[in-house]
């Protein structure tokens, strides 16, 4: 009885509510247009920070972003609850109908202090020194020291990005540093000559030419720049995509060359990623 | 008396050292974590921070937006919950029948145990998308109104039940009304049970983030009205903490926004309803 008098009031509530919107909104002539962003938490704050300097130069449009994941993003295209979405991987087969325009690309590099001998690890080699199977720098061509593993925390999108390609789980991983964010993952690496970590690409480039004592390593022959983040040649990387599914209405189409022009590069900068922007 | 005394008196002691250390333990913990949150987000506030919008994800600038986003959030489930709750808790306790109750209030239970974010899920499909209302405050405050009701209901509840049956019979037997003895008695002599409920109410409202990240949404724009979609202060911290780069510091610093403003609003209802309750009724 209680319960279902509960429910009356709140429909009552809100669609008296829902009546007061649409009339205002119907009242007031010219409406904002507004644009919905929904999916990726990685691609959430920066989109949501070139969404604002749109809008600055666009006073006529509102662009809200929402978070949810990648994969809300998608279902959300599908299923046109919002404009655009977004999506932290690169296309898959499964995607077909939907058009992926990439705004910035995540690259991760594997770092050592700068003092270690080492000047190249293979993938198998990464691979067991995170499984703990190699634990010891002389068997990887170093001194004969005990390796420090420093790996991210659990949820992190570096995290993610470095499993993935290792094909590793996160729960195979045995380290002996978990650490935050990027600025705490080379912190840890350059106070420590014996440790092994990974931070993002962009990270690590302003750290080197701020001359913190820490070494990049270069990962299947690739030496992890930039640019061979941003030409995709450097294979720890993924990019961050705005998805739409069929043609491009103006606005749609606005937004996106608004957020692939250089108008925003130092804003993806900014996120510790790497533009594509020219 | 003879019997306690004629226990070891080593024995005792014992006993009692643990429960101190139980105590302090947890104590300690607390204290643990809040000079954690205040040593790492001290530095963070500032008149700036807590006046401005945020620049650069958050990285920059402050949280005033988001502050008053989670006031309006937090306005909205109250303003909904509270007559609601306190409707119910006395429709259960004074008028309705005994034997409906166990039913109820096992429902009730059920529901202050369900994970916040099937209320989230919920909220998002009903509010949001049958209702219309987006990702907005509006669908953020009701969804949360639905997840802190059933803790409100209980809470008042038991507040109203710890209220002397004599004081209803008095009033009866003075031939005062039901409602006037709910009014001028019973509801001052439950308020206690009341300020509990609410305290515990917006206690999980303001530290929900997994209801609202579907509702009210992500926008840390100054919200202009209750059907913009704003982001509230947890979700500005998991946000800072998993996914801004370097966004620690200010994540800390939002953390302390968040424990102050809890610690201020308990201490304010405490202290009215202790008020309140001591202007209606002075016998007690």
């Amino acid at each position: 009885m209680s319960g279902r008098a509960i429910a009356g009031a709140f429909l009552g509530l809100s669609l008296g509510l829902q009546a007061c919107s649409s009339l205002q909104a119907s009242s007031s002539g010219s409406a904002p247009q507004k644009l919905v962003i929904t999916g990726s938490s990685t691609v959430a704050p920066v989109a949501s920070e070139i969404a604002k300097r749109y809008e600055a130069q666009n006073p006529q449009v509102r662009i809200d972003v929402q978070t949810g994941g990648s994969s809300r993003g998608i279902a959300d295209i599908r299923q046109q609850v919002a404009d655009i979405g977004m999506v932290s991987r690169a296309a898959k087969p499964e995607d077909q109908g939907l058009n992926f325009h990439t705004i910035a690309k995540d690259g991760v590099v594997v770092i050592v202090h700068r003092d270690n001998p080492i000047q190249r690890l293979t993938r198998q080699q990464i691979t067991d020194i995170y499984t703990d199977k190699l634990n010891n720098w002389q068997d990887a061509g170093g001194k004969s020291q005990a390796i420090t593993v420093v790996n991210k925390a659990e949820g992190r999108s570096t995290l993610e990005v470095f499993t993935k390609h290792f094909q590793l789980k996160s729960s195979q991983i045995k380290a002996d540093v978990v650490i935050g964010d990027n600025e705490q993952g080379i912190k840890t690496v350059a106070g420590n000559p014996l440790a092994i970590g990974y931070v993002s690409v962009g990270a690590a480039k302003v750290n080197v030419e701020q001359g913190t004592p820490i070494k990049v390593l270069p990962l299947e022959g690739v030496q992890a720049t930039p640019q061979t983040v941003q030409d995709g040649s450097f294979p720890l990387s993924r990019p961050l995509n705005l998805v739409t599914q069929g043609p491009l209405n103006p606005q749609q189409q606005k937004f996106i060359d608004f957020a692939q022009s250089s108008q925003v590069k130092d804003i993806v900068q900014e996120q510790s990623l790497v533009p594509v922007q020219e | 008396m003879v019997r306690r005394l004629a226990i070891p008196f080593g024995k005792e002691q014992g006993a009692t050292l643990m429960v101190w250390l139980v105590a302090l333990g947890i104590t300690v913990l607390f204290l643990w974590l809040l000079s954690d949150v205040i040593w790492q987000g001290g530095q963070a506030i500032n008149g700036a921070f807590l006046t401005q919008a945020p620049i650069k994800a958050g990285l920059e600038g402050g949280i005033a937006p988001i502050l008053v986003s989670t006031g309006l959030v937090l306005g909205v489930c109250m303003g909904v919950s509270l007559p609601l709750g306190l409707g119910t808790a006395l429709f259960l306790t004074e008028f309705s029948p005994q034997r409906s109750h166990q039913a109820i209030r096992l429902s009730l239970d059920i529901l202050a145990g369900v994970p916040s974010i099937v209320f989230g899920l919920f909220g998002n499909a009903f509010f949001s998308k049958v209702l219309g209302l987006g990702f907005s405050i509006l669908s953020g405050g009701l969804t949360l109104a639905c997840m802190v009701l059933p803790i409100l209901i209980r809470s008042i509840q038991v507040g109203l039940v710890n209220v002397p049956h004599e004081y209803r019979q008095a009033a009866a037997a003075l031939g005062l009304s039901r409602l006037g003895t709910l009014k001028t008695l019973i509801l001052p002599a439950a308020l206690p049970g009341i300020a509990v409920g609410i305290l515990l109410g917006i206690g999980r409202a303001i530290a929900e983030t997994a209801a609202l990240i579907f509702t009210s949404g992500y926008v840390d724009r100054m919200p202009t009205s209750l059907l913009d979609s704003g982001r509230v202060l947890s979700i500005h911290i998991f946000d800072l903490a998993m996914n801004i780069p370097g966004g620690e510091q200010n994540a800390y610093g939002t953390a302390l926004v968040l424990v102050i403003l809890l610690i201020v609003i308990n201490t304010l209802v405490s202290w009215f309803a202790e008020r309140f309750r001591q202007s209606k009724l002075q016998i007690l």
